[in-house]
């Protein structure tokens, strides 16, 4: 098999495992024991893919994504270290620190991505505005993921076809820099994505409200469902204050069902 | 009360089969376009288009309602972010809150449907993340491990049948319940119930924003003072932790509130946000 060849397959696998999140709520496909096996197969060799898999799979447990920190990209990692470990007699252990730069690369591109990809929201503001509904949710479902899928597809295609020496010759021209201070502009975008929230919903009244929601987090370490579950309570106490009814049943109806479908599911 | 229930009799109805599976297949695709600024807000939209489509049919021709269903994809652009699955829940029970209020502009506030989007996405990405990030994950893929390094490929077969049925179920029925809770108990808040509810939401939402300032930005600022005897962040962290998040929020708040366009917030953020760190004022 030649390497373009070979190369444009492992992409695909690649394309594939990342479309799990995008369009399929993040199945799974994406964990490295999945995508490394298929890249086995891609390549007509299953069982070094499912060695590969397992040894990445393992690295990558312990990581969680949780908000808006990107965890090393562990998708991209196990399938370009399966390629190289099927492509080269490269044993497992050889493979998996080829799989790190790749990994650090996906993390930045991720970073970068995502940063970016804020445009497609303010070309669909523009068309809402205009009355074209439909080019507003083509910005997601068509845009979003051909600009995805090149975007997993591309560096993998390349480090494949080129090999291990050009990718780290790639992570080392980004300067530093330039890779911390993207770090610090995804926050800025996440306070400005915040703030977008809060002009729909803050008001002088209710402002204290946000306060308290802020400090709770801040000082005592408290999650955003520890949060959310005590406003629930202070919202039951504060309307039976309000509407000077002890009948706070009523009110706090809505906030039942919520809570149901997981408890079922369970 | 009467005399604005023009759009009453004007929505298009399909089977609710069809509209949970819209709910179903649209919540999966919800991150297809994340980005930082306002993370799933197109994914939302894109659940919730074929519904506010439903409840305008007339828009081309009739100007009162283009303005109200252009009010209504406005509405679902802001800020999103929810596990996939339990936000389904979500989905459901905002297209039961938008036919209601197709139906009967005075029964909801529409700024309502956003506060209740805001309470509901803190506890269930929560629960969802930690369900199925959490537990359902390390236990599917945990035993696909330990078949797989004896060479067995029914480990990675075996670790997505246990990810995919709990997905496919909690999805399916999250979003059967938001939309059938939603029709259910809103016949029922006619009047000075739906206000007392648009409140406790208004409280719900705004606390779940503060607290995620405090948890999702972490800015921190890298400056010392005499030659490193004095830190700044240590200092700042002693009056208020996440003190400069807060700060930076309420800077772009600002500049929202006095009308800075978009694009302009956008460059301020991106370069910004390179700037200052390259000047060692952030971190």
């Amino acid at each position: 098999m030649n390497s373009l060849v070979s190369a444009i397959l492992v992409g695909l696998v690649a394309v594939f495992c990342m479309l799990d999140s995008r369009l399929l709520g993040r199945m799974n496909f994406e964990q490295p024991l999945v995508g490394a096996t298929l890249v086995g197969f891609a390549l007509g060799d299953p069982g070094t893919g499912l060695a590969v898999g397992a040894a990445t799979e393992l690295v990558s447990m312990g990581l969680v994504s949780v908000g808006a920190a990107v965890p090393p990209d562990m998708v991209l990692g196990g399938i370009v270290a399966a390629a190289f470990a099927c492509l080269t007699d490269a044993s497992v252990e050889t493979a998996m620190t080829i799989a790190i730069p790749i990994a650090v690369l996906g993390q930045l591109l991720g970073i970068v991505f995502r940063s970016v990809i804020a445009v497609l929201t303010h070309r669909a503001d523009a068309a809402i505005a205009q009355g074209k509904f439909k080019t507003a949710t083509n910005m997601h479902i068509v845009v979003g993921t051909i600009l995805y899928s090149l975007m997993y597809f591309l560096p993998v295609f390349f480090a494949v076809l080129l090999g291990t020496d050009a990718v780290q010759a790639v992570v080392n021209l980004i300067p530093e820099w330039l890779s911390t201070g993207l770090n610090v502009s995804a926050m800025l975008l996440t306070a400005y994505g915040l703030a977008l929230l809060l002009s729909l919903m803050l008001n002088k009244k209710m402002a204290a409200f946000l306060f308290l929601g802020f400090l709770l987090s801040s000082y005592l370490e408290l999650s955003v469902t520890a949060v959310s579950l005590i406003a629930v309570c202070l919202a039951v106490v504060l309307l039976g204050v309000k509407y000077h009814d002890g009948d706070a049943r009523v009110a706090t109806a809505p906030a039942d069902p919520d809570y149901d479908p997981l408890e079922d599911d369970e | 009360m009467t005399d604005i229930k023009t759009s009453q009799d004007a929505i298009t109805e399909v089977s609710e089969g069809k509209k949970l599976g819209q709910f179903f297949w649209r919540s999966w695709a919800i991150q297809d376009s994340w980005n930082y600024e306002r993370q799933m807000n197109m994914g939302f939209l894109y659940g919730i288009a074929p519904t506010i489509d439903r409840c305008y049919p007339d828009a081309d021709s009739d100007s009162e309602q283009m303005a109200r269903k252009k009010e209504a994809y406005k509405r679902h652009m802001a800020f999103y972010n929810c596990t996939p699955q339990t936000s389904a829940f979500v989905l459901g029970l905002s297209a039961s809150m938008e036919e209601e209020y197709a139906r009967d502009p005075s029964a909801i506030d529409p700024d309502g449907i956003n506060a209740m989007k805001t309470a509901l996405m803190g506890p269930l990405s929560g629960i969802g993340d930690s369900f199925f990030q959490g537990t359902i994950r390390v236990i599917a893929f945990g035993l696909g491990v330990s078949l797989a390094q004896q060479g067995s490929f029914l480990g990675p077969v075996l670790a997505m049948v246990l990810s995919i049925v709990p997905s496919v179920l909690v999805t399916w029925f999250a979003a059967k319940l938001g939309y059938e809770g939603g029709a259910k108990y809103l016949d029922r808040l006619q009047g000075g119930a739906m206000e007392k509810v648009m409140y406790a939401c208004g409280i719900v939402g705004l606390m779940a924003v503060g607290s995620m300032i405090a948890t999702l930005i972490g800015a921190t600022t890298p400056a010392t003072f005499a030659d490193g005897a004095l830190v700044l962040q240590d200092v700042l962290d002693s009056i208020m932790p996440q003190m400069i998040s807060l700060a930076l929020t309420m800077a772009f708040y600002y500049l929202i509130k006095k009308n800075v366009k978009s694009g302009p917030l956008l460059l301020i953020a991106i370069i910004g946000g390179v700037a200052l760190s390259a000047l060692g004022v952030l971190a």
